[in-house]
């Protein structure tokens, strides 16, 4: 199996404080991997350090080239798209023009015509909302909107920061269906997720964060059998 | 009833141009979070511009307008390169702080080529007058206004519909994302700056041709009633703030007309306060720092 992203030795801070401290991760293509933890165990970082977002020092390799230190805008262009925390579209923008900025690296034309409509088949609730203004839909309508942003870049890795925060429990089973149903089409999707549980049932793998630290790491079967994690993540 | 209607078109001619500068100030902020000090001399810019156009290569008024764009544009990329790429994304006072000292050198740079008098500015536009019934005006307001309806239908032509000013309002909005899907930040940058520097330049040669004269100093209250545009319309609908630069000018018409013209640059001050006591976000809406 060809590996698409591997991080080493990652280490970021602010200032003084250290917010990552020596994170490794690999995501093979293919995959769906989760990052896990608490608030402000340092998932958003390690994830904002790859999208070349924060000042970070380490190894960050996609596809065995080094990224590290590349401009963000570069970065997408090698085939990295991200799914933000809170969303965060451009709600000032009609959907159609989020979509539009999702596709901003790879031009339009008669390619984007056709993949635009791929994703109102997907998210068929956008297709009715085209000419609204992102910032006028629902919690969950948000949420599909920055997939489907993030998807009309036809990425190689799909990067999800906390997909379910803010959603009703029947949206978050939904969407994690999806997110599924994306990954099986061979997409490769690294996801940063408080909800464990739910993360753990669609992931192949997963990486336990504490405190900036890697605490622990494993097969999302062997992460839910772990008595640890029971106890601290699953509430068991 | 002729006087009021006289002074509103007189206002409009001339707030046209406040809309233009005002434009570029906001263009600029909402999409930079810079409040660019150093905006009023690409005004000032212009109008020298027109001036050596004049003077060494073309009294045509299209190349005159050309000349005085290009020269702006020039001091916009200079002023960028010096005083806000090194400090951008810093605390907002720091960009001020720094735009207003390059705009400070540029204008006693421009005292010290220039002189301290206004230079005289030929009318490469010929002085003639139409009449619609008890109204006058001339042909070089016309072109004024003209020139400036362009402008604003154009820049909201650029933002609104071309990939590029749809990435520019991305950017305004959410620099991060805009960024990691692909969108190269800097440039957005340096085209939004060149692209306010080529509208003030515009103005500049406007309003130079139409007073006859250059001056190094004439940025200063020109570029403050603009930045008062900008914050009593808000920086979020670049429609507001065309709206406001027309009202103003159409406001400091009437106050001269009515009143006395030694009120008239007192105008913008006393509506922003009035305004900012009411609606500190402008009448439409802000983007915050």
């Amino acid at each position: 199996m060809s590996l698409l992203l591997r991080v080493k030795d990652l280490e970021v801070s602010y200032g003084a404080v250290p917010a990552v401290k020596r994170v490794a991760l690999e995501v093979p293509a293919g995959e769906i991997r989760a990052i896990l933890g608490a608030n402000g165990a340092g998932k958003s970082s390690t994830i904002k350090a790859i999208l070349g977002l924060v000042k970070a020092r380490g190894t960050i390799e996609l596809e065995g080239r080094p990224i590290h230190g590349v401009p963000t805008h570069r970065i997408h262009q090698l085939g990295v798209a991200w799914v933000p925390e809170g969303r965060q579209l451009f709600s000032t923008l009609t959907v159609h023009e989020n979509l539009e900025m999702g596709a901003f690296a790879r031009g339009d034309g008669p390619r984007f015509a056709s993949r635009v409509d791929e994703m109102f088949t997907l998210f068929p609730r956008l297709r009715e909302r085209r000419g609204q203004l992102a910032g006028s839909l629902s919690g969950g309508e948000q949420q599909m909107l920055a997939i489907a942003r993030a998807l009309i870049s036809e990425p190689r890795l799909l990067i999800m920061d906390e997909p379910s925060l803010g959603l009703a429990p029947k949206v978050v089973q939904s969407l994690f269906e999806q997110i599924q149903a994306i990954n099986a089409r061979g997409l490769s999707i690294l996801m940063v997720e408080q909800n464990a549980r739910q993360a753990l049932k669609i992931a192949h793998y997963a990486y336990l964060l504490e405190v900036g630290r890697l605490a622990a790491e494993g097969t999302s079967a062997a992460l839910m059998a772990s008595e640890d994690v029971q106890r601290v993540y699953l509430g068991g | 009833m002729d006087l009021f209607f006289q002074q509103v078109l007189n206002g409009l001619m001339i707030g046209s141009t406040y809309a233009v500068v005002a434009l570029g100030f906001s263009l600029v902020f909402s999409v930079m979070r810079v409040v660019n000090m150093a905006h009023p001399e690409f005004f000032m810019a212009g109008a020298f511009g027109a001036y050596l156009t004049i003077r060494y290569v073309t009294t045509n008024f299209f190349g005159v307008l050309a000349g005085g764009m290009l020269v702006a544009a020039i001091v916009g990329l200079v002023v960028e390169r010096l005083a806000i790429r090194p400090v951008r994304g810093r605390y907002v006072m720091i960009p001020f702080i720094a735009t207003s000292g390059v705009g400070i050198a540029l204008q006693h740079l421009a005292e010290r080529v220039f002189g301290s008098d206004p230079v005289a500015i030929p009318p490469v536009v010929p002085t003639v007058s139409y009449t619609l019934g008890p109204l006058s005006v001339t042909r070089m307001q016309l072109v004024t206004f003209a020139i400036a309806a362009i402008l604003m239908l154009g820049l909201r032509y650029y933002v609104r519909n071309t990939k590029w000013g749809r990435a520019t309002r991305a950017v305004a909005e959410r620099p991060d994302v805009a960024a990691a899907f692909g969108v190269d930040v800097n440039f957005v940058s340096r085209l939004t700056i060149g692209i306010s520097a080529l509208m003030a330049g515009a103005a500049g040669v406007s309003i130079g041709i139409l007073y006859t004269s250059a001056w190094a100093f004439m940025g200063l209250l020109y570029g403050l009633k603009s930045f008062v545009c900008m914050l009593v319309a808000g920086n979020r609908h670049i429609e507001g703030v065309m709206a406001i630069g027309l009202l103003l000018g159409v406001l400091e018409a009437l106050v001269s007309g009515y009143i006395t013209s030694t009120l008239r640059d007192a105008v913008a001050f006393g509506v922003l306060v009035v305004v900012l006591v009411f609606k500190p976000n402008g009448l439409f809406g802000s983007y915050s720092v």
